[in-house]
């Protein structure tokens, strides 16, 4: 759509960048071609980065009147074939969850990037509270499965939001970044790789190859629903209409649709889990405590588990880089031989410990060390351990 | 206007509006879901007239549709037209996604009184103050029908409906007013009742390059009509109502109340109480278009100031 021109991608080489602005120049490499945003701390320098950028590679970036406005112009660009993408916060989100819904229903890809901050309500703008969480797995009504990626790094929030354009036009869900407010202000060395290794990556929003002029959800060889390349309008590739209802296969709506449809839009992430579900494990092999986490935490749990090693304490960490869908049957395999599991989150409940709860059935003592507005030190992490060994 | 030949046929069948329409193109049928005596029916034959006069091509004018008993209109529309159904009061955000990202279209917006003056009205504002090339209709049947007949924010003043059991007794706001300040550079309001004035500002709209509002006002017999007398808004005048129970006399009434732009001039705010100005209020072509604007700042972006 957009011409292609040099300034898309950065020059190979060592960078010092703000998370926000590496999550954007990610975006930018991704093939990013329309970012529709409201400012809003502490994501407001994505729109700031983005608003120079953009015009410079012939993409458009608008200030949108709010949030309802930016997600839904971002679901437009999408519908006309435009990559897109918007960043908010926690009350932005919140607006957002109504066209949220409706484009897991007309299955339009686009990526979606939560710096979270404290809340409920206004909260502490700039301080970070994973809180979003349970918001952007049951975001919007209705079911459908959504794809959560949580960086725990400025080169990550890079790599990740390829990524995560990658899963979107795959399988075209609603697809989140889980950033927050120190995150997304972090200033880090990060290493961009040359241009053709990141083209190599980048799956582009293009017209299939022989379409026949049709659009269909149906594979004709077995008569199921399949998820095939988004639809973009002012082309033939397009259903009769785009009606936010189940649908058949050629766009029209009917009541009997309505379970095979839903059944579609939560199994083709749940049947794609091999691909989806990104993880990490660290020094596992032999751990009798397992420390499951995401984002930031991993990063002070490191610096934990390498002390509670040399101590001679077996402790490892199975980190969650794709936190929706949860991965039940990892955690399962990581927690079965656990004596206790520790799940250090930048929230009080626990959402993801409730997850891990869910999976080994309250069999394993799950310890929870909830910081709110702060990190985690090191010694937080260290004295649970501790206390476990004891 | 490649591929169009097939699409438009030189001979026209029997009846030459009704098989372009959606349902009698892919179910050999032609059914609507409105209530006898609706207003869309009309509306939708009309736009399907122009834009198969024009011979618009369908890809170039994406429809998008907010939530309404207008959306069912979809059915009744143009079977070649590309059309999306918005979220409620959402549309104009959607279109303007879609002309910014192929700034070669012009996206077509059905939205309803509810849909852009009452829940959409911030984004209904800002796409007029952009100057987004683009047509707004806004129908306006002074009633939530869709929901069973609830009044909206342009029901008339003393008038019944389900949420104002004794009458309504707030302020309307007006569309065409809104669009003015807010900065729409063609705008107009016609009724279902005057269908030539219709084509022709759809038409004007067309060649027009900026946001065009043109405000329909159309006939709800079932909840507006049946529960109001046709001396709405004219009781001190000493004339007997009767029901609106059926489109002849609704009609009447929408023809009665519809003042032209340059008598309303010489009218008192008092006697337009419960009137609609008909007419063109507006037409700037020299105001900056938001899409050419911002190709204008790409091109100093790209070159590197």
């Amino acid at each position: 759509m957009s011409k292609e021109n040099n300034k898309r991608f950065l020059q190979e080489g060592k960078y010092v960048m703000m998370g926000n602005v590496a999550m954007s120049e990610g975006a930018l490499a991704a093939g990013l071609e329309f970012f529709g945003g409201y400012p809003i701390t502490p994501s407001t320098e994505v729109i700031e980065h983005l608003a120079k950028r953009m015009p410079e590679v012939g993409g458009v970036c608008m200030q949108m009147e709010d949030e309802l406005a930016s997600i839904n112009a971002i679901m437009g660009a999408s519908l006309v074939g435009a990559k897109s993408m918007t960043a908010t916060s926690g009350p932005g989100f919140s607006l957002m969850v109504e066209t949220i819904s409706m484009a897991a229903c007309l299955e339009i890809p686009f990526v979606f990037c939560d710096v979270q901050r404290n809340g409920p309500g206004t909260g502490f703008v700039t301080e970070p509270h994973h809180n979003d969480l349970g918001l952007m797995r049951f975001a919007g009504n209705g079911e459908f499965g959504v794809i959560a990626l949580a960086p725990m790094n400025c080169q990550e929030l890079f790599d990740l939001t390829i990524t995560a354009f990658n899963f979107a036009e795959t399988y075209r869900c609603p697809v989140f970044i889980i950033s927050d407010a120190y995150l997304g202000h972090l200033h880090e060395a990060i290493n961009i790789p040359p241009k053709e290794e990141i083209m190599k990556k980048v799956i582009p929003r293009e017209l299939p190859d022989n379409f026949d002029n049709k659009f269909t959800y149906l594979d004709p060889t077995t008569n199921k629903y399949i998820t095939p390349k988004a639809p973009i309008m002012g082309t033939d590739y397009v259903p009769i209409m785009f009606l936010h209802q189940p649908h058949n296969p050629n766009g029209m709506s009917s009541r009997r649709l309505a379970l095979p449809f839903t059944q579609m839009l939560i199994d083709k992430i749940k049947l794609n889990m091999d691909k989806i579900s990104l993880t990490e494990e660290y020094k596992l092999e032999d751990a009798e405590i397992v420390i499951i986490s995401y984002g930031l935490p991993v990063r002070t749990s490191y610096r934990a588990v390498d002390i509670a090693r040399k101590e001679g304490i077996k402790v490892g960490i199975f980190r969650l880089i794709t936190v929706w869908p949860f991965p039940d049957e990892k955690v399962k395999k990581v927690v079965k031989d656990a004596k206790a599991v520790i799940v250090p989150e930048l929230n009080y409940t626990g959402i993801i410990a409730e997850q891990v709860e869910r999976v080994t059935k309250l069999e394993t003592p799950i310890i929870r060390i909830p910081k709110v507005c702060d990190f985690h030190h090191p010694n937080d992490i260290l004295e649970k351990i501790r206390e476990v060994v004891k | 206007m490649s591929g169009l030949p097939p699409m438009y046929p030189s001979e026209k069948p029997e009846h030459p509006y009704l098989s372009i329409s959606m349902p009698g193109k892919y179910f050999n049928s032609y059914f609507s879901l409105f209530c006898a005596g609706c207003g869309y029916g009309i509306i939708g034959h009309l736009f399907n007239r122009v834009f198969e006069d024009e011979k618009l091509d369908p890809k170039l004018y994406p429809m998008v549709i907010g939530i309404g008993c207008y959306g069912q209109i979809l059915l009744t529309l143009h079977h070649a037209t590309q059309r999306i159904l918005a979220l409620h009061g959402r549309a104009p955000g959607l279109a303007t996604g879609m002309k910014m990202a192929n700034p070669k279209m012009k996206p077509i917006i059905f939205s309803g009184d509810g849909d852009c003056l009452g829940i959409g009205g911030n984004h209904f504002m800002h796409i007029c103050r952009r100057n987004l090339d683009c047509i707004i209709f806004i129908f306006n049947n002074s009633i939530y029908a869709m929901t069973g007949g609830q009044g909206a924010p342009t029901t008339l003043f003393g008038a019944m409906s389900t949420t104002t059991p004794y009458k309504m007794f707030e302020n309307r706001v007006d569309g065409i007013k809104l669009a003015l300040t807010a900065g729409a550079t063609y705008v107009a309001r016609t009724t279902v009742a005057h269908p030539r004035t219709l084509m022709k500002y759809f038409r004007k709209a067309l060649k027009h390059k900026g946001t065009s509002v043109i405000e329909v006002i159309t006939p709800c017999v079932t909840y507006f009509g049946r529960k109001n007398l046709d001396n709405l808004g004219a009781e001190n005048l000493g004339l007997e109502g009767q029901k609106m129970e059926n489109t002849g006399i609704m009609i009447d009434w929408i023809k009665r109340n519809s003042i032209r732009i340059n008598q309303a001039k010489f009218m008192t705010e008092e006697e337009l109480l419960n009137k609609y100005i008909i007419g063109e209020f507006k037409i700037d072509p020299n105001k900056p278009e938001y899409s050419e604007e911002y190709a204008k700042i790409k091109k100093i972006a790209m070159e590197g100031k």
